[in-house]
């Protein structure tokens, strides 16, 4: 902690007996300020309320010099800062020679005199207040404050400072040499040897006259112009990776080879933390050309580089990826995710797996979701290794992934995950099977109409009603006429009888009929939800034999039983919604 | 303590009472000043190229003449200075960028043919007032600078043009030139102890820090912005023992002096600088036996040498203390031998478009190791052949566009060169002459008498100079080898 001499005294000073030009109390209250703001541009964003009132006081308390100078200056010793030769800051016991200590930061560089003037507060000192954070955080190896000054080419800020990195030792130049006399014969000799070839011998071109031959042009200048534009325009770390697989493939020394791909590997991990993401496509796609063109490499080479992508798609490589886009305030282009991501391998999808749902950006997910999409449908045997995954996420979204690339190669795994003892999981497997819809995967589906868990039965009779799937006729006759279906609630039950009328034909009519008019003494024999449903499941077998069965209860007066039939003769409407209706 | 010329505070605040209005802080008069440049020009031009009843020429004293009193109602006075290679509006330096530098650069050459160091411009300056001033200034007279101006505020007062009072260029006298030409060896000898220092730890194996390079590069910038003079001079000295440090020192400074009169800004001259200085630093790897071979190389050696470019990309992934890898002083390190066609060597794989900064550093490279002497180059070309090669042989591959701006920053006899004059005496070309219609005739240390005997420091002379006659007081007629007379180039430098 820092503070100005005067508050640290509980002094008042009097300003008056000073030989200052106005009172050093306002330097004090700017130096605090800027302690104060530089504290607050290390802990918070630009968007922060905090930072924003910080910059605002600073920019209040340079106002306040600028209404009595044009510009101030800072004497910097080891622990305060001097103004007109008065101390205005001070270092509490304790911080000095710290990073801590503002004065420190400074001195410690080499730093000696700060000069700011009239409008540093607008833009530059937003500038310096992040050279401040910089350099606190610096190591040894990094830029010091007098290169950091350098580079930010101030306008209203001026410093002097002493070069710490130079110890003097460099040398002096020698002064000039011995003066000896020439001789003059052989100056005159000179001057008049022939001039005969011009450009070999030294002599003067006639051309040489006239300086206009060199004075550039429009078009040359314009030509420069556009040559400086393009050089800042150009993407140095592409050109870079570019060179350096150059290199990889005209060096055929092993111990050079080995040298680039360390480099190769040390490049990609800069792209990837500046976020150059189209940068390490570029770099995994050329790395691939030179694999495959390269010639003399050894198998390790080969190896080496068609790793610099599996790189990218390994757990730690790629989880950090994913965690940083999904997290960055300025994500990337969609262009650019797809095409870093066009580059993922296979192994790279149990990660991509992993964070699918887990992700916050939409940007982030959608890009990511097509490049799980790619690599599912192109990775199959990856795929089906991953349904078995202990990571119930990684399992559930290749499970998914199965579905939607429609791999009937993943039918077996599938089916095996609807034996899994998680319903969840069951119906997921399930619903993969469908959307494959293979005759196979409705075969693997067919037992699951006897699952454990309601959804997962009803999920299965829809897909084989709407598959018609025959084959499953005899599981849903089974159930349809089994006790346990009075048991379900009327959802599932709808959706059996109706995926048995969709498949049952006529020979389905005489239990349907049963159901629907069988009498016992008194009453109908079943209850008024299973006279609906099977008068549903009549109306889907739509025969004149399920007609007529159905006309035979259109003078029902259960309601519900009436507009089913009713519904059902029509033909109008699915049976889950006559049912639904019908029990309104 | 020191204190660089881009570092020089400036003393206390003022007092309220002195302070002006806020347009005349440093930036409002850098941008009204850079108006005022371009108007001047553009008037300039027009009060050359149209007639003076043309509306073209009227719309542009107009737009000057508004200018200035502009400049007046806000500043309360107006004064356009040279110093150096640079414009002053009222004490503010004005900043040279690529957008502005060719109406800087013609100002200045016409300031300096007419004598002009300042000039001032009072209330009621008017459009016919500045007509008068633009067509004195572009009309033939004497080539006496001095005797121009004389001439030139004498025409004035005979038209009545009383806004302007002209004053010759400030002489910073002796003093000045003495304390620039020491900054200038100091930065030279830190300069070339840092390389000696990063190309050796590299050589042992290690990874050096470049944080020395980084303050070294930012020096020899400072230096070419404000005095280039001096540290072109030393590039001179050309150290055989020391060649592979001073080469690469050399190649940074003619490198940000040529980038400077290419019209980079600060920082981009920053970039070329580390980019030039870091060049060859692929000769770090090159066993220290072949560097220094006096003999031809064999069949086997060359390609030991000639790998010095992609080498210098691996080394450059070496250094440490940049906050990036130095990725374009990697790509000026791997083009520096490719030549426009992308033949020469290495020759690259994949499609690529020569960087500027490798087309720059090429040059300055090959100028420096041509006229230098080496263990297989006992006897180096003189400055003047190097240049002509340059300009004159498509073969070597360079580009013809910065060639030219090359000799432009040089003049046609660069700094160094030793020319016999048509008075028997012997000079060093000092700089380039400052007059750009007088490339061909630098500013020469004068080093031997015409009876031979050797002077040293010499006296510096203009070789644009007239005697009384009119006609040129001193013309070269050759330039020759001073190892003929057992000069040391340098040692003037120094």
């Amino acid at each position: 902690m820092t503070f100005p001499p005067a508050a640290a005294a509980g002094q008042t000073r009097a300003t008056e007996q000073l030989d200052t030009p106005f009172s050093p109390s306002l330097v004090e209250e700017l130096l605090r300020l800027i302690a104060k703001t530089a504290r607050a541009h290390q802990l918070y964003l630009p968007n922060n309320p905090i930072y924003r009132g910080a910059i605002d006081s600073l920019r209040a308390g340079f106002g306040a010099i600028w209404n009595e100078a044009d510009e101030i200056t800072l004497v910097i010793a080891e622990g305060e800062f001097l103004w007109c030769d008065v101390p205005v800051w001070r270092d509490a016991v304790g911080t000095s020679k710290t990073p801590d200590s503002l004065p420190w930061l400074f001195y410690k560089d080499g730093v000696r005199e700060l000069t700011l003037a009239k409008g540093f507060e607008e833009q530059e000192a937003l500038t310096f207040l992040e050279m401040i954070q910089r350099a606190r955080k610096a190591t040894a190896d990094e830029d010091d404050l007098v290169t950091m000054l350098w580079e930010a080419d101030f306008t209203f800020l001026k410093y002097a400072y002493v070069d710490l990195l130079h110890d003097g030792s460099a040398g002096a130049l020698a002064d000039g040499g011995e003066v000896t006399a020439v001789a003059a014969d052989e100056v005159k000799a000179a001057a008049r040897e022939p001039v005969e070839q011009p450009r070999t011998a030294g002599i003067v071109d006639m051309a040489d006259f006239d300086a206009t031959l060199y004075f550039l042009d429009d078009r040359e200048i314009e030509y420069l112009q556009s040559e400086i534009v393009r050089e800042y325009q150009q993407d140095l770390r592409v050109n870079i990776s570019a060179v350096l697989l150059d290199i990889f493939e005209s060096q055929a020394k092993p111990e050079v080879r080995e040298e680039v791909l360390d480099d190769l590997e040390t490049l990609m991990v800069y792209l990837l933390s500046a976020g150059h993401f189209r940068g390490v496509a570029r770099l995994l796609r050329e790395a691939s050309q030179s694999a495959a063109r390269a010639s003399d490499m050894t198998a390790d080479q080969r190896e080496r580089l068609s790793h610099l992508p599996d790189r990218l798609s390994s757990p730690e490589v790629l989880s950090q990826l994913i965690q940083s886009l999904d997290a960055s305030a300025t994500p990337p282009t969609r262009e650019e995710l797809e095409d870093l991501f066009d580059q993922l391998r296979p192994s790279a999808l149990a990660t991509v797996f992993q964070w699918l749902g887990k992700l916050q950006d939409d940007g982030v997910r959608t890009v990511l979701t097509g490049a799980a999409e790619r690599l599912a449908s192109t990775n199959t045997t990856e795929l089906i290794r991953l349904i078995h995954s202990a990571d119930r996420d990684v399992s559930g979204e290749a499970v998914r992934r199965a579905g939607s690339a429609k791999a009937q190669a993943a039918v077996a795994a599938l089916g095996r995950v609807l034996s899994d003892p998680e319903p969840a999981r069951r119906l997921l497997a399930a619903q993969a099977l469908t959307e494959i819809g293979s005759a196979g995967a409705l075969q693997a589906l067919e037992r699951a109409l006897e699952d454990a868990d309601r959804d997962v039965r009803i999920h299965v009779a829809r897909t084989v009603m709407a598959r018609e799937h025959r084959p499953a006729l005899a599981r849903l006759d089974a159930v349809v006429k089994g006790k346990a279906v009075r048991a379900a609630d009327r959802t599932e039950k709808m959706v059996f009888f109706e995926a048995y009328g969709t498949m049952c034909g006529d020979g389905g009519v005489a239990h349907l009929d049963a159901l629907l008019n069988g009498r016992s003494l008194l009453r109908y024999r079943e209850d008024s939800e299973m006279r609906a449903c099977a008068a549903i499941a009549l109306g889907r077998i739509g025969t004149d034999k399920a007609i007529a069965a159905l006309r035979k209860a259109a003078v029902e007066k259960d309601v519900i039983v009436r507009n089913a039939v009713a519904r059902a003769l029509r033909g109008d409407a699915r049976g889950s919604d006559v049912a639904g209706a019908a029990a309104e | 303590m020191t204190t660089p010329g881009a570092a020089n505070p400036t003393g206390r605040g003022t007092a309220a009472a002195e302070v002006p209005i806020d347009t005349s802080s440093e930036s409002a008069v850098r941008r009204a000043g850079r108006q005022l440049i371009f108007s001047a020009f553009g008037a300039l031009r027009a009060v050359k190229l149209y007639p003076l009843e043309n509306a073209a020429v009227e719309k542009a004293l107009v737009e000057l003449t508004n200018q200035s009193r502009e400049m007046l109602a806000s500043q309360g006075e107006l004064e356009i200075r040279l110093s150096g290679e640079f414009i002053f509006i009222n004490q503010t330096r004005l900043r040279l960028a690529l957008d502005n530098f060719g109406s800087f650069s013609h100002l200045l050459s016409v300031f300096r043919t007419n004598g002009v160091g300042s000039v001032t411009v009072g209330v009621g300056v008017t459009s016919k007032q500045w007509l008068v001033l633009l067509s004195l200034l572009q009309s033939p007279g004497v080539d006496d600078p001095a005797l121009r101006l004389t001439q030139l505020a004498a025409k004035l007062a005979d038209a009545g043009v009383t806004a302007f009072t002209l004053a010759p260029p400030t002489d910073h006298g002796s003093d000045d030139r003495e304390q620039a030409k020491e900054r200038a060896k100091r930065t030279y000898t830190e300069s070339v102890s840092a390389t000696r220092e990063l190309i050796e730890s590299i050589r042992m194996g290690g990874s050096p820090n470049i944080k020395k390079i980084k303050r070294v590069v930012q020096g020899i910038v400072d230096q070419i912005l404000n005095e280039e003079t001096s540290l072109i001079g030393l590039t001179t000295i050309r150290d055989y023992d020391e060649y592979t440090f001073t080469h690469s020192v050399n190649v940074c400074i003619f490198s940000v002096a040529l980038g400077k009169r290419l019209g980079l800004s600060k920082l981009q001259l920053y970039d070329l600088g580390m980019a030039a200085l870091f060049h060859d630093i692929g000769k770090s790897r090159v066993p220290q036996s072949i560097l220094t071979k006096t003999t031809g190389l064999t069949n086997d050696e060359w390609p030991l040498i000639a790998a010095h470019p992609w080498l210098g990309v691996l080394a450059l992934f070496q250094v440490r203390g940049a906050q990036e890898l130095p990725y374009r002083a990697m790509i000026v390190a791997h083009e520096h031998h490719m030549k426009r066609d992308l033949t020469g060597y290495p020759r690259p794989i994949r499609a690529r478009q020569l960087s500027v900064f490798s087309k720059i550093v090429a040059i300055a490279d090959a100028f420096d190791a041509a006229t230098t002497r080496r263990s297989y180059q006992t006897v180096p070309f003189t400055p003047a052949e190097v240049m002509s090669e340059l300009r004159d042989n498509p073969a070597r591959g360079m580009d013809p566009v910065i060639v030219k701006a090359f000799i432009n920053l040089t003049g046609v006899y660069p700094v160094g060169t030793l020319v016999v004059l048509d008075t028997f005496e012997l000079g060093v070309v000092h700089a380039a002459n400052p007059l750009q219609e007088m490339l061909s005739r630098p500013i020469v240390r004068i080093i031997s008498d015409a009876q031979g005997n050797l002077q040293h420091p010499g006296t510096l002379v203009d070789l644009a100079d007239r005697n009384a006659d009119g006609v040129f007081a001193r013309t070269i007629i050759k330039t020759d080898n001073p190892d003929r007379y057992g000069i040391r180039i340098g040692d003037y430098f120094v």
